[in-house]
């Protein structure tokens, strides 16, 4: 077209524009527009939560495409963020928050903010007592009711309680105090257990406003002090599936004639253990329900690395308990999460990059990377 | 919060005599049973009188480097590195008032030391030297041996956490 010259530097503007007029229609005036997304979340779709460690009043959670290796949108939600909680409509989100009326100071305010799926506006607010733990995120530091009814939140002030919110009348019901005890494990639509320093459980029923019905502690299901059972449990049904510092896996189950301890088995081999494999990490068992396999994020070293990032993943089929697949890690690893599709995702993170890997849970291969997803991401959570 | 220090006393007494039966930390079992009538610990209070200075050769190492002695079950910012020392809070924050202790050994004197983390309070964080070591840490439901929570949650300030020091509060016979 003989437009394609390149003029001296006064003049590219000038030079450009007359091209493109010449080769193209004007481009049309553009509204101002906010993106929406579906009503509801993709297979791939992964919440990384950020406690922004390095900017504490700052925390955010940030939806992720899995698949397109993009970020969709993201949640502004407060001092010391754990993480959001998602029902199974998926239609909302729940986010316990703290805020401070001066931002670090001033009054303290904590709340279940109440996101649209869709816009990730806030559209209500529940106040709560200023009780909300402040730790190193835990996906057990809030939890919904088999039946989503009730959100319960755990609190340490340091005295330990648990805050139960009516999800839906969008209302604080009441606290249960879980003195000794810790987190929240759901096991049904009106009840959840804590974990409690003696090595026992603390088994909560609700009533039908949230308060309490009655509670149970278990005896002594593991030694606290020798091998302690870490708080990162995943669940299978009726079962949660806890690793110990060492290795071993607790399966406690809930059952109708209440909570119990199933046989206990190690995720290493002798020769395994005198490797000095172990777990570690913030969020290190992961669990896909379709295939019934565990995902565990493993690394070689001593004791008191219960909290080291991982360098392999390794799979385990749940029924003959035997590992299926090692997969090593293409970064540094301390969070995992897999997705509940048939053909899923395996996530990774760790709290000290801002990188997000993704795998093909199936195959192990690593897929991609997502750059600057988040300044400390801590717990993966799939919608 | 009657009800919890009530709480925390008998779960601590609880768990010292468990210690001391089971062999584990036996000398330091002995101390916090002996602590919880003086009252010092488990959880140390954070506005006890300062540290006098020590010789060099007896407290050794560079405070503002995670392999100083005393961080042996650190999870934080060192306030060394933030305005503040190893045993006092930068201008401003607020010293939680109760929180996690570990148990350390001073390569200078050979002796094991209880240390407590006391967690500074009402800034956004410091941001300088990251440390996370875990000695004898544990998890979340036994609270005042576990390094994962934000101890600002017991201080006037609030949760806003700044830095975390490593004072010494006793030592293991």
């Amino acid at each position: 077209m003989g437009c394609i010259k390149w003029p001296r530097i006064g003049l590219i503007t000038t030079a450009l524009a007359s091209c493109a007029a010449s080769a193209w229609a004007q481009l049309p005036n553009e509204p101002a527009t906010v993106e929406m997304l579906p009503q509801q979340p993709g297979p791939h779709w992964l919440w990384v939560n950020d406690i922004a460690f390095f900017n504490f009043a700052d925390g955010k959670a940030v939806l992720v495409d899995g698949d397109a290796g993009k970020p969709l949108g993201m949640l502004s939600t407060g001092v010391g963020f754990n993480g959001v909680v998602i029902p199974s409509k998926a239609d909302v989100i729940y986010s316990p928050e703290t805020y401070y009326s001066r931002g670090t100071r001033g009054t303290r305010t904590d709340v279940v903010t109440i996101y649209d799926a869709a816009g990730l506006r806030p559209v209500a607010e529940i106040e709560i007592p200023p009780k909300r733990s402040s730790n190193m995120p835990m996906v057990s530091a809030a939890a919904l009711t088999d039946d989503d009814r009730f959100l319960l939140i755990y609190n340490f002030t340091p005295a330990q309680s648990v805050t139960v919110v009516d999800a839906r009348g969008r209302k604080f019901a009441g606290e249960i105090e879980t003195a000794g005890c810790a987190l929240v494990y759901p096991t049904g639509a009106r009840s959840f257990f804590s974990i409690c320093g003696d090595g026992s459980l603390l088994a909560v029923t609700l009533n039908e406003a949230g308060g309490l019905a009655g509670s149970t502690r278990t005896a002594e299901l593991f030694d606290g002090m020798k091998d302690p059972l870490t708080e990162k449990g995943v669940r299978s049904g009726d079962t949660w599936l806890f690793a110990s510092f060492e290795g071993t896996i607790y399966p406690i189950q809930s059952r109708a004639q209440g909570i119990q301890l199933a046989e206990k088995w190690s995720l290493f081999s002798s020769p395994e253990r005198a490797g000095r494999w172990r777990t570690g990490g913030l969020q290190h068992l992961a669990l896909h329900r379709g295939s019934n396999r565990l995902y565990a994020l493993v690394h070689q070293g001593g004791p008191e690395t219960h909290k080291d990032p991982g360098t392999e993943i390794w799979v385990y089929d749940l029924a003959s308990r035997r590992k299926v697949q090692q997969i090593p890690v293409h970064n540094k690893t301390g969070s995992i999460q897999v997705s509940q599709d048939s053909k899923p995702l395996l996530y990774a993170s760790f709290i000290e990059s801002n990188v997000l890997d993704i795998y093909d849970a199936s195959s192990g291969q690593y897929l991609r990377s997502i750059d600057s997803i988040a300044q400390s991401p801590t717990i993966l959570v799939t919608p | 919060m009657k009800w919890f220090d009530a709480v925390t006393e008998g779960s601590a007494r609880h768990l010292a005599r468990r210690l001391s039966r089971r062999g584990l930390l036996g000398s330091l079992g002995t101390a916090l049973v002996g602590a919880a009538a003086l009252p010092l610990l488990p959880v140390a209070r954070g506005a006890e009188p300062r540290a006098s200075a020590l010789p060099a050769q007896a407290d050794p190492g560079d405070p503002k480097t995670c392999e100083y002695w005393r961080h042996c079950a650190i999870d934080g910012f060192l306030c060394s590195c933030c305005g503040g020392s190893q045993h006092s809070c930068p201008p401003g924050t607020e010293p939680s008032a109760i929180t996690w202790i570990g148990t350390c050994h001073n390569p200078g004197d050979g002796r094991d030391y209880i240390v407590s983390y006391n967690d500074c309070c009402g800034k956004s964080t410091c941001g300088r030297c990251l440390c996370n070591r875990n000695e004898n840490d544990k998890p979340l439901y036994i609270p005042f041996q576990s390094n994962d929570y934000n101890w600002c949650a017991g201080s006037q300030a609030g949760i806003a956490y700044h830095c975390s020091t490593s004072r010494i509060v006793g030592f293991v016979k």
